[in-house]
């Protein structure tokens, strides 16, 4: 489905984009992703394809908005049965159920919105949005709500509910946990798309320093092409010569380069290295170690300052400590090339 | 004693229908932002400031023998019942208007926007979503607005008169036995009232909190 508006209030958006199974919208707050979710909703006025001058409830569109506007004088089987006015009272009723048992909430049915969980809740809000069959689903930054754990089963549940479903989902979000489970990526930036495509190549090769911040290359610095060898490009840094895999570019041209937090690896003395591994060692120290959820955050600090993303078990055979003199290297696939974009933008 | 407290009555009755029909009317319309908006509230509850004589006072100019009223309508309102009305109804306003203005600030824009994505029209956004929302709102307002029209004196006494078995109603019933030294009689009238305005406080409070107890996991919206 392809995505065409253009909208002047409450601000000025004009977006192109592919929907394709579940598409994430992804940007930081205030890039205009609730105001395209409620341009395609009809609740602001836009213009555009699809469903341009529709109004809202002969669009065929179900819509979670953030804090997923269950109603909260009504149980979850009533906010359920909703919208089926048109059926019968006792289908209605049928059918809501029906639907509230698929996402395991049958034995709520006669609860409160008070009374649920934020999970339970979007839930709930999601039985009812897909009650009556839409085309596409929007759903407006569904982690927001949620504790850990649920946030981390959102993604792949909503992946597998397009696929079920047969139903497109677009879902705005900053959560770039999230976008990775989605079948297609739109990156939005200053109100409008900067770039889209599945999340392989999104993730992977970001087409600007900002989109590659937000899906998480923490690791950004400068450099300066001098040279091409054996199939990689050699950039010249503070850190020395670094080998990247990339296309041939001019000597002398100014790059940045960024790695994510998660593909620094860590040097073990016991095994060698190889071949590709060993132009770009850096030695320095372990500045920090920080746990954070399965994970273990650690600060390199030596020529570059690095941030280093440990699984937990990993952590358990290096055993690094604050202070440590260790050796890095930089995988040359996993380092990405920013040529377009000087590294003063960075700041 | 009979006659005034059923003018009273009538009197607060009235007033309440009218303060629900356009103050609730006004309130949800003046729930969002536009330019001039503090100003037109501050006109509104401007009663709550004004010493109920100087309301009177204008009244009975407006609405006197050869007042501008008159003019328009050919008889004068001042000393009728339609004119207590109007008194009454413009002293309870803001009364009435603040607590409809905050059932109606408290409804989630979220959850009507989402009702017409589910299929429903204006109609049964009112009468599924809104009212059951905002009863209880409006009826505490309405409550507040009926004790506090009961125990009206200043605008009454100014634009009624005080006439006995036309315009007399019991707070001014009871002033008149004060006057007069009628004690006994006065204490009795008094008690009344203080029972009467007790239950109906109570009742307004035991709605508003029966009130925020439904409203009270709605969610703002911040995102835009």
């Amino acid at each position: 489905m392809e995505v065409r508006y253009r909208i002047t209030k409450p601000i000025r958006l004009e977006v192109n984009f592919r929907i394709s199974g579940l598409t994430a919208l992804l940007g930081r707050s205030g890039e205009g992703k609730t105001t395209t979710l409620k341009a395609l909703a009809g609740l602001i006025p836009a213009r555009g394809s699809p469903y341009g001058g529709l109004r809202p409830e002969a669009r065929p569109i179900g819509y979670l908005p953030q804090h997923h506007a269950l109603f909260p004088h009504m149980t979850a089987l009533a906010n359920v049965a909703f919208p089926l006015q048109n059926l019968p009272p006792k289908t209605r009723k049928a059918r809501a159920l029906a639907l509230l048992e698929r996402f395991g909430l049958g034995a709520l049915a006669g609860a409160r919105p008070s009374e649920l969980s934020g999970g339970q809740r979007q839930r709930v809000a999601l039985a009812r949005a897909l009650a009556r069959n839409p085309e596409l689903l929007l759903l407006d930054e569904p982690t927001a709500s949620l504790d850990r754990e649920a946030r981390e089963d959102i993604g792949d549940f909503l992946a597998s509910l397009a696929e079920e479903e047969k139903t497109r989902i677009l879902v705005a979000t900053h959560d770039p946990e999230l976008a990775q489970s989605a079948h297609w990526v739109v990156v939005l930036e200053k109100n409008r798309v900067v770039q889209e495509g599945p999340p392989s190549e999104v993730f992977t090769r970001p087409a600007s320093l900002n989109v590659a911040r937000l899906v998480g290359f923490s690791n950004l610095f400068p450099g300066q092409v001098s040279g091409f060898q054996d199939g990689y490009l050699l950039v010249e840094t503070v850190a020395g010569t670094l080998w990247v895999k990339s296309e041939p570019l001019a000597p002398g041209t100014p790059v940045t380069l960024g790695v994510r937090p998660e593909e620094v690896l860590i040097v073990r003395k016991d095994r060698p290295l190889r071949v590709a591994l060993r132009h770009n060692v850096i030695a320095g120290t372990i500045r920090r170690l920080r746990l954070q959820g399965p994970y273990v955050k650690a600060e390199f600090s030596g020529p570059l300052e690095l941030k280093i993303l440990l699984p937990r078990h990993v952590q358990d055979r290096l055993k690094l400590s604050p202070g440590q003199a260790v050796e890095v290297t930089l995988k040359p696939a996993y380092l990405q090339l920013f040529s377009s974009e000087s590294f003063s933008s960075l700041s | 004693m009979r006659e005034a407290l059923t003018l009273s009555f009538l009197l607060a009755l009235s007033s309440t229908a009218v303060l629900l029909v356009v103050g609730g009317a006004l309130a949800y319309s003046l729930r969002k932002p536009f330019p001039g908006k503090r100003i037109v509230e501050s006109i509104l509850l401007l009663p709550i400031a004004l010493p109920p004589t100087v309301l009177g006072f204008y009244l009975l100019i407006l609405l006197g023998p050869a007042g501008p009223i008159q003019k328009v309508i050919g008889v004068p309102l001042a000393f009728t019942f339609p004119g207590m009305l109007l008194g009454a109804t413009l002293f309870s306003f803001p009364f009435a208007f603040t607590a409809f203005r905050e059932a109606f600030l408290s409804l989630d824009e979220d959850l009507l926007e989402t009702a017409r994505t589910l299929g429903a029209g204006r109609l049964r956004i009112w009468r599924e979503i809104i009212l059951p929302l905002v009863w209880p709102g409006l009826l505490s307002g309405a409550l507040l607005a009926f004790a506090h029209t009961l125990g009206e004196f200043g605008v009454v006494l100014m634009v009624g008169g005080n006439i006995p078995g036309k315009t007399q109603v019991a707070s001014t019933y009871i002033y008149d036995l004060v006057e007069n030294l009628e004690f006994k009689e006065a204490n009795k009238a008094s008690a009344l009232m203080l029972v009467l305005a007790f239950s109906l406080i109570f009742l307004t409070r035991t709605l508003e909190e029966r009130w925020r107890s439904v409203t009270a996991s709605r969610n703002p919206s911040a995102s835009r």
